[in-house]
């Protein structure tokens, strides 16, 4: 007998129901804005004929941000599955264990440097340095571990590094008048807007290699969650996977945060969600139910910050913390009642 | 199936630091062979230093003739399996997974499980007679039955060689017998080599071939569980107070005799 069949049903509607759910979305930003836009004119408009600022409203602004909103927060939800594969614990993610500031302390330290010598930095460069940044946080917070095994403390102590990261962040972006660095400000706080096809081919590219690196460690991904000593006995390279891990995390987040800046909790959230949702925390299954859910995640919150309150835009990350700090400390609280 | 587990004047330890020295041990097919000893005399760290989770100090542990540390992994894992004290939490995980686990080293790269291994699995959970609690949570059910889980998980590994880290601590008396049953019954009758740490003396003549006593940083003795289970070792290296030896040692062996009878 295999394993009771249901499951798998479940999965397959489950992958079903968030691509519906991608699509929807997809289609309601598509026409959602500060002009909105009807989708027979967007019909139209795709087959190349129709009014040309709708146009350019369509496939220079909103077009690219729907595709970064799918594919950022695809990387997200992925980087935060990894790390909690990483310290066993659900608890964990990239925003909350700081690693989301400290890339966007590196970026803009890195941005007001250069500008200040007339350089202006690509968006390769941005997201290298992204990279760089959430590895040193990634670090100290490994440090961190070594000496505070209970995680609960070890998310308290990464907010507080994420505290220091913003506040330096903040202290160079108010310092710093170029006009340039007022799109800083927007940024630093967590946005979508202002992504260019550039952007969504360059950071596609990148997630698409950490996504697809992430899904070929399932196996041992799955070993691990049994601990490291039944992995290593059952043959898993423990050092291999803990590094891979390590850097296929800081990657996909640091991507994330070159381009839209530190987005609050779907790294911790979405992964807990989908779990519950498929019944099963297999890494193969997971990977990508979680990038499809934080996809849609992402791209509902990009909307509501959207069209809440246009033409003014609210920060991605004040909708998804209203959105998914609840599901968080729900997860919390009852493994606190559960189990230790 | 002749593999054998051999070390060789091994000094097993941390960081360089020699816990317990000039071990040599050997498993043949088939048999049991139980590690005594009091708490932190280092029976977990030869443990861990045979099934290549640590690595030797000096001297060397063998597989069949091949120095373990030059295994390659997967081929180290179809050979040889565990079940330790650690306690993995995983969520969402039934029983049958958790068996099921087992495969990985036969699996190809993505890990799926094929119907040959969905039955293996299914095997294994029988052999531990844990049919029932198949579809159960791993982590709402009880201790005892946790354990039975993860020796069936082993099983599923095929594995030449079983080691146990105290398989059977903070278990009750029934689940203590049912697992000794199946460890001994699956020793004899597919020929694997077992070797296993415990705290309660009373069950291992019920169960183990030969008998290694740890005290004082080595192998105090070895031998039959009636050679090694004495008065004397007890006071010696149990710290029983004088002259309670011998009548606690003839009490454990009076208790083992009746065990013998449901264990074997």
């Amino acid at each position: 007998m295999k394993r009771d069949k249901t499951s798998g049903t479940r999965y397959v509607s489950a992958l079903a129901g968030l691509a519906v759910l991608l699509f929807l979305l997809a289609v309601l930003n598509l026409c959602l804005g500060s002009s909105a836009i009807s989708l027979r004119e967007i019909g139209h408009l795709l087959r190349g004929s129709g009014e040309s600022t709708a146009y350019d409203i369509v496939y220079n602004i909103r077009l690219p941000r729907i595709l970064a909103g799918i594919l950022l927060g695809g990387a997200l939800s992925i980087s935060g599955y990894l790390l909690q594969i990483f310290f066993a614990n659900p608890i964990a993610g990239p925003y909350v264990l700081g690693i989301s500031s400290g890339a966007k302390l590196t970026v803009a330290l890195a941005m007001v440097f250069l500008l200040g010598k007339g350089i202006t930095l690509s968006a390769l460069g941005m997201t290298l340095t992204a990279f760089l940044g959430s590895l040193l946080v990634m670090g100290f917070v490994l440090l961190l571990s070594g000496k505070i095994k209970n995680m609960s403390l070890l998310v308290v102590a990464g907010v507080m590094v994420g505290y220091i990261c913003s506040a330096v962040t903040d202290f160079v972006v108010t310092f710093a008048d170029d006009s340039n660095i007022v799109n800083l400000h927007n940024w630093s706080m967590g946005s979508l807007s202002g992504i260019q096809w550039s952007g969504v081919r360059l950071s596609a590219t990148l997630i698409m290699l950490g996504v697809l690196a992430a899904f070929f460690l399932s196996k041992p991904m799955g070993a691990y969650r049994l601990g490291e000593t039944y992995a290593r006995s059952m043959g898993v390279n423990i050092r291999g996977l803990r590094i891979a891990l390590i850097l296929i995390s800081s990657l996909l987040s640091g991507v994330v945060t070159a381009f839209a800046g530190p987005i609050s909790f779907v790294g911790i959230a979405v992964p807990h969600l989908i779990r519950g949702w498929i019944r099963s925390d297999e890494p193969i299954r997971m990977i990508p139910a979680c990038f499809l859910g934080g996809s849609v995640v992402t791209l509902m919150c990009d909307g509501i910050a959207r069209t809440l309150f246009a033409p003014t835009e609210l920060s991605i990350s004040s909708v998804t913390a209203v959105f998914l700090v609840p599901v968080v400390l729900t997860m919390m609280v009852r493994r606190k009642g559960g189990r230790p | 199936m002749s593999t054998e587990l051999k070390t060789r004047i091994l000094d097993a330890g941390y960081d360089g630091k020699i816990v317990i020295g000039d071990v040599n041990l050997q498993v043949k097919p088939g048999e049991v062979l139980a590690l005594i000893g009091p708490n932190g005399a280092g029976k977990s760290t030869l443990l861990r230093t045979v099934t290549s989770q640590l690595p030797e100090i000096h001297g060397t542990v063998f597989l069949s003739e091949k120095r373990i540390q030059e295994i390659e992994r997967t081929e180290l894992a179809r050979k040889m399996a565990l079940v330790t004290t650690e306690r993995p939490r995983p969520e969402w995980m039934t029983c049958r997974e958790m068996v099921a686990a087992g495969r990985y080293p036969y699996t190809g790269k993505l890990g799926i499980l094929s119907d040959a291994d969905w039955q293996i699995a299914e095997e294994a959970l029988r052999i531990v007679q844990g049919e029932a609690f198949g579809d159960a949570d791993y982590n709402r059910i009880s201790d005892g039955q946790r354990q039975r889980i993860m020796l069936a998980r082993a099983l599923c590994q095929e594995p030449e060689v079983l080691v146990l880290d105290e398989p059977t601590s903070f278990l009750d008396i029934q689940f203590k017998m049912d697992l000794l049953s199946v460890i001994r019954r699956i020793a004899k009758q597919k020929k694997i080599g077992v070797i296993l740490s415990m705290h309660e003396l009373e069950f291992v003549p019920a169960v183990a071939d030969r008998v290694a006593c740890i005290g004082g940083g080595r192998v105090a003795c070895l031998g039959t569980p009636e050679e090694v289970i004495t008065g004397r070792n007890l006071e010696q290296f149990f710290g029983l107070q004088k002259d309670a030896g011998e009548e606690v040692a003839r009490g454990i062996h009076e208790y083992a005799q009746a065990l013998r009878k449901w264990i074997r």
